[in-house]
């Protein structure tokens, strides 16, 4: 190792900043969370009180589940969506990357901005989706006020979001499938909608089950958009969810505990709760990749 | 490039450099970082954007030159930002803002700041309204701030639509009709009997806030006992309730959809401090003209309003409570309000042109007519540092009592007793 140290010392910035600004954190955070602390002043011990009330905290079961629910209704209907968007978009003959980049453009475009904007889609007055239901003849919603709603206009942000960045993943998938295997299909007479489901989607698992570990992930840790969207303009019971408390995601309540309300022990406590779910998911989700290489 | 050793080691080392310069200009930036000095070459002033009048900080910096007057405005989470520079211990301002809803989370730390009473603010005191005054009077008795401006509430309604509906109309006769929050309800009844889908409560979290802001003390008491349990929590709740069970509750939580109320005129009535006169005009533009401002029922009450304040660590603290205290003499503070609608918290402001001024979005209305007299009737309160977490359960189940359908008494049984668990994690007695 001596006989390297130029090269370590190179690479050593990365080092000293992960350790700073990533290790040090999360190792203060395990040691905050078995203290009471505002953030200034004392930390106090109270051994394994924070974790004790974790477990029994209903608003964190709560935002479990909404937590769950939020990210079912998101990545089915993303995931599925991409997947159709990448057969299109492997068949479409001229402007390839055109397609490609507009559907890549809203993975990279400011998730803040793009709240709002939903936020106002959703409006129940003046709204897109309610002007939508209306022409249509459809009864209309109060969507940012009914704590299903905001459910709901929080999936949809997410999947609008996603879609083109899985798409653009599962067209990469789409290229390494052998065109001989589409031209047997199509000489045995299988039409499009069969050829998707028998050869495409099989052969495609690897790269689904890799996207599906990545939207566990992220979709666990969702925050922006449910705090943006559930935002107030009072200061009482600030990021508590919206109505009802619909839209308070499991990083949106360590938020509220550590930063509203500066419990930093809890928050701590809070986080690494989060931490052992996302944790339980990445190994349920990995037993399951196993099984299918098996 | 060929990459050989010497190379490498190079680039090493300057990656190294730079790590180490950009932290020491983090940290270099300090004012009163060097403690040794004892002349303060300039001292630092943090405020957020629409914090102060930018005109009287332009001409505070003018007339301070020496220390030379630095003023910061900060974006973002200002709370954390302070929280975290006060932790670190190094590059501290030397005057800071603090918002109305953080003061009483400073009280337990309370020497963190210079005791303004020992600087004189004690001769200055009569200059400000006491109850706001009392707010930055920490247990211990250290004065942490002086208060910059206050947010006395009132009705905020539309005349055009009151008109339509029967209801009484000129400010005065409002505020009679209203003596109440069973009056109010008695209107709010006759008005959506009168023009259906016109409500006069928005939701229930902001009217149960107002009255609950309107007592003495809220969730726990000033020997950090829990009493969000007894009775004049019980009778908020109750009263916000009340407008639940009558129908004229109309669930809107949203900020988007409240504009479109307030400018159809489907929301007609928006109970709130002076400033979202600010909110109301920005958001419902169109309306303008139509509203009128009346004193609310039940008594006034006081939401938001922030103070000025000198961390032990200023470099100068008589020279920062010189400066703050011209900041915040009641000429200034009469320039905050015509500036950034900073409503004054010195009431010898109240007789002064920047607030006598009729205002054209109220119709022609002199507001401080209305708004002086509640601001001079509100009580001094305790407030805990906990009152704002302890809180929290009794907004999440006011909304799912109005959003969920959930029966209210259990609604409430399950408020206290989450209110309750919390309290006691936080080391309130309960």
């Amino acid at each position: 190792m001596l006989r390297y140290w130029p090269q370590y010392l190179a690479i050593s910035p990365f080092y000293l900043l992960f350790a700073v600004f990533g290790l040090f954190p999360v190792l203060f955070s395990l040691y905050l969370s078995f203290h009471r602390w505002s953030g200034l002043g004392e930390r106090k011990w109270v051994g394994l009180k924070e974790y004790d009330f974790l477990i029994h905290d209903h608003t964190f079961w709560l935002s479990l589940w909404n937590t769950l629910i939020i990210w079912l209704m998101s990545t089915v209907p993303m995931l599925f969506g991409a997947l159709v968007i990448a057969a299109l978009l492997h068949s479409v003959a001229r402007g390839k990357s055109f397609y490609r980049m507009a559907y890549f453009i809203p993975s990279v475009t400011s998730l803040v901005a793009m709240a709002i904007l939903f936020k106002m889609m959703f409006s129940s007055n003046f709204g897109l989706i309610n002007a939508v239901l209306e022409a249509v003849n459809l009864p209309t919603y109060p969507w940012t006020n009914t704590p299903w709603g905001i459910k709901i206009s929080i999936a949809a942000l997410m999947t609008w979001q996603w879609v083109g960045y899985n798409s653009i993943i599962y067209l990469a998938g789409l290229q390494t499938i052998p065109g001989e295997l589409y031209e047997a299909a199509q000489i045995d007479g299988a039409g499009p909608v069969r050829t998707f489901f028998r050869i495409t989607i099989p052969l495609l698992r690897p790269v689904i089950l890799f996207t599906v570990v990545i939207s566990t992930i992220t979709g666990m840790q969702s925050f922006t958009e449910a705090q943006v969207m559930t935002a107030s303009n009072g200061a009482t019971n600030p990021n508590s969810g919206g109505p009802g408390q619909g839209g308070l995601t499991m990083v949106l309540y360590f938020y509220q505990q550590a930063f509203s309300y500066n419990d930093f022990g809890y928050g701590a406590a809070i986080a690494w709760g989060i931490f052992v779910i996302v944790g339980a998911f990445a190994v349920l989700n990995w037993r399951l990749v196993a099984r299918q290489e098996d | 490039m060929e990459l050989n050793r010497r190379r490498l080691l190079q680039l090493g080392l300057l990656g190294v450099a730079g790590t180490s310069v950009a932290a020491t200009a983090a940290c270099g930036d300090s004012s009163s970082g060097g403690a040794s000095e004892k002349k303060a070459s300039s001292l630092t002033m943090w405020y957020w954007g629409g914090g102060l009048s930018k005109n009287v900080v332009s001409s505070a910096v003018a007339q301070f030159p020496t220390p030379k007057l630095n003023a910061v405005e900060i974006g973002g989470d200002f709370k954390a930002k302070l929280l975290t520079t006060m932790n670190g211990g190094k590059g501290m301002p030397d005057i800071t803002g603090v918002k109305g809803e953080d003061i009483a989370s400073f009280y337990p730390q309370a020497k963190q700041f210079v005791d303004l009473n020992t600087l004189g603010a004690d001769k200055i005191k009569s200059q400000y309204l006491e109850w706001k005054w009392a707010q930055a009077t920490a247990p211990d008795g250290t004065q942490i701030g002086i208060p910059i401006d206050i947010g006395p509430t009132a009705l905020f309604y539309r005349q055009d639509i009151f008109a339509q509906a029967g209801l009484p109309t000129e400010p005065a006769d409002v505020a009679a009709a209203v003596s109440t929050y069973d009056d109010f309800f008695e209107l709010g009844v006759q008005l959506k009997g009168k023009l259906p889908g016109h409500f006069m409560v928005k939701d229930l979290a902001s009217l149960y806030n107002i009255i609950v802001t309107a007592q003495t003390q809220f969730y726990v008491d000033k020997d950090n006992k829990f009493i969000g349990d007894q009775q004049h929590i019980r009778d908020a709740w109750d009263t916000a309730i009340k407008a639940l069970t009558l129908g004229i509750d109309a669930k809107i939580s949203d900020g988007n959809d409240t504009n479109v109320g307030m400018t159809k005129g489907t929301l007609p009535a928006q109970l709130g401090a002076a400033w979202a006169g600010l909110d109301i005009a920005s958001g419902a533009p169109d309306s303008a003209g139509k509203w009128r401002v009346a004193a609310n029922p039940g008594g006034p009450a006081n939401i938001g309003g922030s103070f000025l304040a000198i961390p032990k660590s200023s470099a100068d603290p008589e020279e920062a409570f010189k400066i703050i205290s011209w900041i915040l003499s009641p000429e200034n503070e009469a320039k905050g309000f015509a500036d950034a609608s900073l409503f004054p918290a010195a009431p010898a402001a109240y007789k002064l042109p920047e607030l006598t001024k009729p205002d054209p979005f109220f119709g022609n209305q002199v507001t401080i007519d209305v708004f002086g007299p509640q601001a001079e009737k509100i009580p001094v309160a305790f407030t805990s540092p906990y009152d704002s977490a302890v809180s929290a359960p009794f907004f999440d189940e006011l909304s799912n009592a109005e959003t969920k359908g959930k029966n209210p008494d259990s609604a409430w049984n399950d408020a206290v007793s989450k209110a309750k668990s919390v309290a006691q994690r936080l080391g309130v007695t309960v």
